[in-house]
C-alpha cells in the first residue's frame, strides 16, 4: 500500500515527524518499507488566469496574454498554445523559475536545481515576463497540445501544493490480517490511535437526488446468496459525462499506485484507496430490466470480463447479474457487457461485502487478481458501504457532472452477528508477561475504535469494531494491547526449567553429524544441492530405491519437474561446475533427503552419497599421488562403514546385468547387509563419463543412511580387552579360479578354520607368470592365537595344516609354493 | 710366544690408528680376532706351551683380546659418528616444497550455521527433533490457523506433489507433528528443509533451510516476556552479546500475538547502511505466541496450555553472518568458496 502523506493529512493530524511516524508503524505491526519524497520536475510555478488575449502582431500562431497570479502580480507573457482564452485557470512560470525538460516522471530535487532559471525573453520583437506552461513541460505527462487547463485554483497559490506535486509516499507492507489498514483511512486511525490523536471528521451526506419524472431511474437489488453476500448497496446516477480526471485525481491515483482510466472509473478507485471500500460502476443502460440480482453462477458458464478476456464460471462463482446474464464477477472484476464507455451517460454504482472465501476462489481460480478482489479477500469494513457512496457521488458531481438518478439501495441481507470477547482479568498479562491495569487495557482498546464495557470484577466486555474482522479471542485482543506502545514494554525474562536433564537430540541427526564427521576426515567436501531435478536425472540415477519419482505438480520448470531419487544429480553437477572453473579434482559428499513414490505415496529416505575425481592423496613433487578409482572410493566407504561402531557384517557384491547400469559393470559392486542392499559404489559407467566430459574415472557412492542406523550396534556395547598372549603368523598361497572372489576365499577360510585362527588377510593378488590362464594366486595371511596361553608350533602346524586341506578341498584350490 | 703376542698386539694397535679407515679397522678384526685370526690360532696352539705357562698367556691373549675390541669399537663408532655428521649435512630437503597431503574436507556453510545454531539451543534446553519434508495440508497449513484460500497461503507460494502431498513451506509443520504426539512441557527445535516456488536467484531459492523453535507448558508458566528472554539470549550467543534485538509487531496466521525480530544491522551496527536500508535493523526471525487454534488443533486446551514459537531463516542469516549478498553461493558448490570453511562444527567469525 502506498500512502501519500498528503492524503492522509485530510484525515488526521499529528505533530510528529515522518521518521518517527514510520517508526511507530512499524513497531505496532505496520511495516513501512520505504520513504519516498516525490518532488515536481519545477519551481516556483504558480496558478494564474488568463484576463486576455491578442494576437502577435508578428505571428500568426503566437498570442499576447495578460495574466493574474494573484498576490503574485499581473504579467504580460507570450504563448503559442493553441488552447489559451481569456478566463482559463492555468500554471504560470515566472522569471526565475525553473522547468526540467518536462519529460515524464522525472522529478527530484538535485535535477530542479541544476536547471537554469528562466529568463525573460524577447519573441518576435515582443518581450514576455515568463510563460504558461503545458503538462509536458511540468513534467506531469506527455501533453504538450497546449497549456495545462485547471478546473479551479486560487491565482497565485503554489501549482505543486496545488496539484499534490510535493508530497512524501509511504510504502507500506500490509499483513493478510489487517485488510483494515489497506486504505487512506485505516491507515489514519491506525497513526490517530499510535500518537493518542482523533481522526478527523469526514463529512459525508447524500446528495439531492434529481425529481422523479426526469433522469430518475428506478432499480431492484436482490440477494440470492445472502451467505457470500450479506450486503449489497447500489446508487444510480445521471447525466454523467465519461472523461478524463483532473489532474489532481490522476496524481493521487498515480502516487497510490494505481493507473487512472476516466472520471468514474478513477472515483471508484479513489473511494477505494481513500476508505478502502471497492467500489464497481455499471452502465445502466447495460443493465436488463434494471436488477441487479447477486447470485451463484449456477447455470452460467461464462463472462467476458473488462479484460476482454472470455472466463469460465464455476456453478458456486458469486456473479452479479441483471435480469438476464452476469455482468461480473463478484469482488473479482466486472463484465464487458456493462462497462462504463465513452457514451455512458448514466451509471451505477455498486458497494458490497461480498465474503473474502469466495472472492478467493474465483480469484485465484481465475488468475486474477485486482485492487479490489485483494480488499475483499482480506476482509472489508463490515459497515462501510454506504459511506462510501456517498463519497463517490460526492467526486462524480463534482468532477464528472452527474447527479443522483435515485436513492441509495442497500439490501442487507444478513446483518453482521454482534462480536463480544469477554477478557477475564489477568488474561492479557498472564499471554504477555506484563501486568497492565484494567484501566489501560480498555484505553488501547478504545484507541482502537473497540467498545468496551466492565463485565464486573475486573472483567472486560469488548466489541471488536467493524472494521476489524481479525479480531475473535483474547489473544487477538492481547496482540492490539502490546503492540500500541511497542513490544518493548514486555520485558525479557528467563523461563522456568522444569527439568535440568540434558536436552535429547534426534538419533538420526547424530548419526548424520557423525556420518559427516568421517566424510571429512575422509578428505570429502559437503556440498547442497536442490532435490528439484529433471526426470532425466532420476532416470540416469535412479539411487537406492526401487519407487518411481516423485513428481511436481506445479515445477518452476521442466528442468526441475521431479524430485530426486538419489544425490548423485547434485554431486555430479558439482563436480561439472568446478571442472568447468578450472579445478582438476574435486572430491564431495552430500547428506540429504531423496523422494520416491512408495506405491501410491510420495515418501522421503535420508541418504549420504559422494564423489571422487581426479588426484586425491599423498603425492608431492617425485611421489605420485593417489587419484579417484574403484579401491579409493571403496576405501572410503570402508573406512566410513568401520566407523560406526558394531555394524553388521556387509558384502560387496558385482551387480547383476540390469542393476546400477549407470556404473562400469566391471568396476562397480552393490553393498548389502544381511541380503539387503544398503548402497552402492563404483566407477561412473564410460559412457555417462563420456557425455560429462569426464577425462579420468569419476567414481560414487551413495548409501541408505536409515538402513545404516538401523544395523549399527544399540547402546551397551561390551570392550575387549587386548589379548596377553602373542599371536603366531602363517602365510598361505593359493591358487585358485581367476574369477573367484577374494571376498569368498576368505570367507571358507574363516568358516573351516579351528577355533585359533584369530584373524585373516589378504595381502597379495598375482597372475600371469607361471600360472595357467584363468587361475591366480591369492596370498593369505593368518594370524593364530590363544586368549589363554602362547601356542606352541606344532598347535599351530598342526591347525593351520588342517585349515589348508579343508579350503583346498573346499575352493578346488592348489597350494603354491 | 709372549713376544709373539706383544707383536701382535702392538701391529694391530699401529694399524687402529686414529685414522684408519672402515676397511683397515675391519681387516685387523678379521686377520687378529676372526674365526682364523692370529689370536684364535695362538689359543689353538696352546697345548703345546708349557702347563705352568698357559694361564699366563691365556690371560695374556684375552687381555690383548679386550683391548683391541674396545679399541675397535672405539673407532668404528668415531666413524659411524663422522658418516651420520656427512650425512646429515647431505641429506638437506627443499623444506619449502609442499607435504605429501592427507585430504581434508570442508564442511558447507549452511551445515555450520545450523550446528552453531542448535548448539546454542540444545544448551539452553531445547531437545532437537528431525521431522519430515513431504507433509499433509493438515500439518503444514490447516493445523496452523490457514484456512483454505486465506491469503496468508499466499505468503507462501506452495509446491504439490498430488495425493494431498505438498513440500513443507516452513518447519512449522514440527509443532503439529510433536504436539500431536506429546503433551506439554516441551521445549524443541525442528531443523529442516522447506519449499517455496521461487527460482534460484541472489534473494531466494526454491529450497532453503530453516529451524523452527516452540516452548509450551501451562498456561502463564510461558509467555511473550519469555519469547523475548529466550530468543534475545538466542541472537546474542549466536551473534555477539553486543546485538541489539528489537521486537515488532507483525503477523503469522499460527501465533498470536506475534512479533518479528530484527538485530542491529551487523554490517554498520545500527547507524544505517545499504544493506540494512538506512534502517540499522536487519530482519532475523518470526515469532509469536502459539495461536489458540494451533493448540485446539493439536487437542490442546488453550484455557490449560500456552507456549512460544518461532522460526528462523537460515539461509539468509548465513548470508548475513558470512557478508555476502548472493544465495546461489550455496548451491553452485563452488570448491573455492567452500574450501574458506573448517572442517570442523567450530564457529566461524
Amino acid at each position: 500500500m502506498k500512502l501519500p502523506l498528503s492524503w492522509l493529512a485530510e484525515f488526521v493530524t499529528v505533530e510528529a515527524e515522518v521518521e518517527e511516524i514510520c517508526r511507530r508503524l512499524t513497531v505496532a505491526g505496520v511495516e513501512v518499507e520505504n520513504i519516498a519524497r516525490v518532488r515536481p520536475a519545477f519551481s516556483d510555478v504558480v496558478v494564474a488566469r488568463v484576463l486576455k488575449t491578442e494576437r502577435h502582431p508578428n505571428a500568426d500562431r503566437l498570442s499576447l496574454c495578460e495574466v493574474e497570479a494573484g498576490p503574485v502580480g499581473r504579467f504580460s507573457v507570450v504563448c503559442g498554445a493553441p488552447n489559451v482564452r481569456a478566463g482559463m485557470i492555468t500554471a504560470y512560470a515566472r522569471l526565475g523559475s525553473r522547468l526540467m525538460s518536462g519529460v515524464h516522471g522525472q522529478g527530484g530535487v538535485e535535477a530542479i536545481e541544476q536547471a537554469p532559471p528562466l529568463q525573460a525573453a524577447v519573441i518576435r520583437g515582443i518581450k514576455s515576463d515568463g510563460m504558461l506552461c503545458s503538462e509536458r513541460e511540468l513534467g506531469l505527462s506527455q501533453e504538450h497540445q497546449g497549456i495545462l487547463e485547471l478546473d479551479e485554483g486560487e491565482s497565485g497559490a503554489d501549482l505543486a501544493s496545488a496539484l499534490y506535486l510535493d508530497d512524501t509516499v509511504l510504502e507500506i507492507a500490509i499483513t493478510p490480517n489487517r485488510g483494515d489498514c489497506l486504505s487512506v483511512l485505516g491507515l489514519a486511525r491506525e497513526v490517530a490511535a499510535l500518537f493518542g490523536v482523533k481522526l478527523k471528521e469526514i463529512r459525508l451526506r447524500p446528495g439531492k437526488a434529481l425529481k422523479p419524472g426526469s433522469d430518475q431511474v428506478t432499480i431492484a437489488v436482490g440477494i440470492d446468496a445472502p451467505d457470500l453476500c450479506p450486503r449489497y448497496a447500489a446508487l444510480p446516477m445521471a447525466a454523467v459525462k465519461i472523461g478524463p480526471s483532473p489532474i489532481w485525481m490522476r496524481r493521487r491515483l498515480e502516487l497510490a499506485g494505481m493507473r487512472p482510466i476516466n472520471n468514474v472509473v478513477d472515483t471508484t478507485n479513489y473511494v477505494m484507496l481513500a476508505l478502502g471500500q471497492p467500489l464497481h460502476a455499471f452502465d445502466y443502460g447495460k443493465l436488463a430490466g434494471g436488477k441487479i440480482i447477486v447470485r451463484r453462477a449456477g447455470n452460467d458458464r461464462e463472462i467476458t470480463t473488462l479484460d476482454g478476456i472470455q472466463r469460465a464460471l464455476m456453478p458456486d462463482d458469486l456473479v452479479i447479474a441483471d435480469a438476464e446474464k452476469p455482468v461480473a464477477i463478484a469482488g473479482v472484476m466486472g463484465g464487458g457487457n456493462s462497462e462504463v464507455g465513452a457514451e455512458t451517460n448514466t451509471i451505477l454504482l455498486e458497494s458490497a461485502y461480498f465474503e473474502p472465501m469466495t472472492v478467493a476462489r474465483t480469484g485465484r481460480r481465475l488468475a486474477l487478481r485486482s485492487e479490489a478482489s485483494y480488499r475483499f479477500e482480506r476482509g472489508i469494513d463490515r459497515e462501510g458501504q454506504v459511506r462510501a457512496l456517498y463519497m463517490a457521488a460526492e467526486i462524480i458531481r463534482k468532477i464528472a457532472g452527474g447527479r443522483e438518478a435515485g436513492p441509495i439501495v442497500d439490501v442487507d441481507a444478513r446483518p453482521a452477528p454482534p462480536r463480544e470477547i469477554v477478557l477475564e482479568p489477568g488474561a492479557i498479562g498472564s499471554l504477555l508477561g506484563v501486568e497492565l491495569p484494567t484501566a489501560e487495557v480498555s484505553r488501547r482498546l478504545k484507541s482502537l475504535g473497540a467498545w468496551v464495557t466492565s463485565g464486573g470484577k475486573g472483567k472486560l466486555i469488548v466489541a471488536p469494531p467493524s472494521f476489524r474482522p481479525d479480531l475473535n479471542e483474547p489473544a487477538d485482543l492481547a496482540e492490539e494491547v502490546a503492540r500500541l506502545n511497542g513490544l518493548e514494554e514486555i520485558p525479557a525474562a528467563a523461563p522456568d526449567r522444569r527439568s535440568a536433564a540434558p536436552a535429547a537430540e534426534d538419533p538420526s541427526r547424530i548419526f548424520a553429524r557423525a556420518s559427516r564427521e568421517v566424510m571429512l576426515g575422509c578428505g570429502l567436501t559437503e556440498i547442497k544441492s536442490i532435490a528439484f531435478v529433471a526426470s532425466d536425472d532420476n532416470q540416469a540415477y535412479p539411487g537406492i530405491g526401487t519407487g518411481k519419482p516423485v513428481r511436481v505438480a506445479n515445477p518452476i520448470s521442466a528442468e526441475l519437474s521431479e524430485l530426486r531419487c538419489s544425490l548423485i544429480p547434485g554431486l555430479v553437477t558439482a563436480l561439472r561446475f568446478n571442472l568447468n572453473r578450472q579445478a582438476g579434482a574435486f572430491h564431495g559428499f552430500e547428506i540429504g533427503r531423496v523422494f520416491a513414490m512408495d506405491g501410491e505415496q510420495a515418501a522421503e529416505f535420508e541418504r549420504i552419497a559422494g564423489i571422487g575425481y581426479g588426484e586425491y592423496a599423498m603425492g608431492t613433487i617425485g611421489r605420485e599421488s593417489i587419484s579417484a578409482d574403484f579401491f579409493m572410493i571403496k576405501g572410503i566407504v570402508e573406512s566410513y562403514l568401520e566407523s560406526i561402531p558394531g555394524l553388521a557384517p556387509r558384502s560387496f557384491v558385482a551387480p547383476g546385468a540390469t542393476s546400477l547400469a549407470f556404473l562400469h559393470p566391471g568396476k562397480s559392486a552393490a553393498i548389502s547387509i544381511e541380503e539387503r542392499q544398503i548402497g552402492y559404489l563404483g566407477e561412473l559407467h564410460p559412457r555417462a563419463a563420456s557425455h560429462l566430459e569426464l577425462a579420468t574415472p569419476c567414481v560414487i557412492f551413495e548409501l541408505d543412511l536409515t538402513a545404516i542406523l538401523a544395523y549399527a550396534a544399540a547402546k551397551g556395547r561390551r570392550v575387549e580387552l587386548p589379548p596377553r598372549f602373542p599371536a603366531v603368523r602363517r602365510d598361505l598361497a593359493l591358487v585358485v579360479e581367476q574369477a573367484l572372489p577374494a571376498d569368498k576365499v576368505l570367507k571358507t577360510i574363516r568358516e573351516s578354520s579351528s577355533n585359533l585362527l584369530e584373524s585373516v588377510r589378504l595381502f597379495d593378488v598375482y597372475e600371469g607368470g607361471s600360472l595357467p590362464t584363468g587361475r591366480k594366486s591369492v596370498g593369505i595371511a593368518c594370524l593364530y592365537r590363544a586368549r589363554d596361553r602362547t601356542l606352541t608350533d606344532s598347535e599351530v602346524n598342526r591347525a593351520h595344516a588342517e585349515l589348508i586341506e579343508r579350503v583346498r578341498v573346499g575352493l578346488g584350490a592348489e597350494l603354491r609354493h | 710366544m709372549r713376544e709373539q703376542l706383544e707383536q701382535i698386539r702392538s701391529r694391530a694397535l699401529a694399524e687402529l690408528a686414529a685414522e684408519a679407515t672402515e676397511s683397515a679397522i675391519e681387516d685387523v678384526r678379521v686377520r687378529v680376532l676372526g674365526r682364523a685370526g692370529e689370536l684364535t690360532e695362538i689359543m689353538r696352539g696352546m697345548r703345546e706351551v708349557p702347563a705352568q705357562e698357559r694361564p699366563a698367556i691365556g690371560q695374556l691373549v684375552n687381555q690383548i683380546k679386550t683391548e683391541l675390541e674396545a679399541r675397535i669399537e672405539a673407532l668404528q663408532g668415531k666413524l659411524k659418528e663422522a658418516a651420520l655428521e656427512r650425512s646429515l649435512t647431505e641429506a638437506r630437503l627443499d623444506v619449502t616444497l609442499p607435504g605429501a597431503k592427507i585430504p581434508r574436507g570442508h564442511l558447507h556453510p549452511i551445515t555450520l550455521t545450523i550446528e552453531n545454531m542448535l548448539r546454542i539451543f540444545n544448551a539452553m534446553g531445547f531437545e532437537i527433533v528431525a521431522t519430515r519434508d513431504i507433509e499433509d495440508d493438515f500439518h503444514n497449513f490447516a493445523a496452523l490457523n490457514f484456512p483454505p484460500d486465506h491469503p496468508a497461503r499466499e505468503m507462501q507460494d506452495t509446491f504439490f506433489l498430488g495425493g494431498g502431498l505438498l513440500l513443507r513451506t516452513h518447519t512449522s509443520n514440527g509443532q503439529i507433528r510433536v504436539m500431536e504426539q506429546r503433551r506439554p512441557p516441551l521445549a524443541i527445535v525442528c531443523p529442516g528443509n522447506c519449499y517455496r516456488r521461487d527460482e534460484l536467484s541472489v534473494r531466494a531459492s526454491p529450497m532453503f533451510s530453516q529451524i523452527e523453535g516452540f516452548m509450551v507448558d501451562r498456561a502463564g508458566r510461558i509467555t511473550m516476556a519469555h519469547l523475548k528472554g529466550v530468543l534475545t539470549e538466542f541472537l546474542r550467543a549466536f551473534f555477539g552479546s553486543d546485538t541489539a534485538v528489537r521486537f515488532r509487531a507483525s503477523f503469522f496466521p499460527f501465533t498470536e500475538p506475534s512479533a518479528e525480530v530484527d538485530i542491529s544491522c551487523l554490517l554498520c551496527g545500527g547507524k544505517g547502511c545499504r544493506i540494512c536500508k538506512h534502517s540499522g535493523w536487519t530482519e532475523i526471525l518470526g515469532s509469536g505466541m502459539i495461536h489458540p487454534n494451533v493448540l485446539r488443533a493439536v487437542g490442546y486446551d488453550p484455557a490449560e496450555y500456552q507456549g512460544f514459537a518461532f522460526g528462523l531463516g537460515v539461509d539468509r542469516t548465513a548470508l548475513l553472518r558470512l557478508g555476502v549478498e548472493d544465495m546461489r553461493l550455496f548451491f553452485e558448490n563452488d570448491v573455492r568458496f567452500l574450501g574458506q570453511f573448517p572442517a570442523s562444527n567450530e564457529r566461524f567469525a
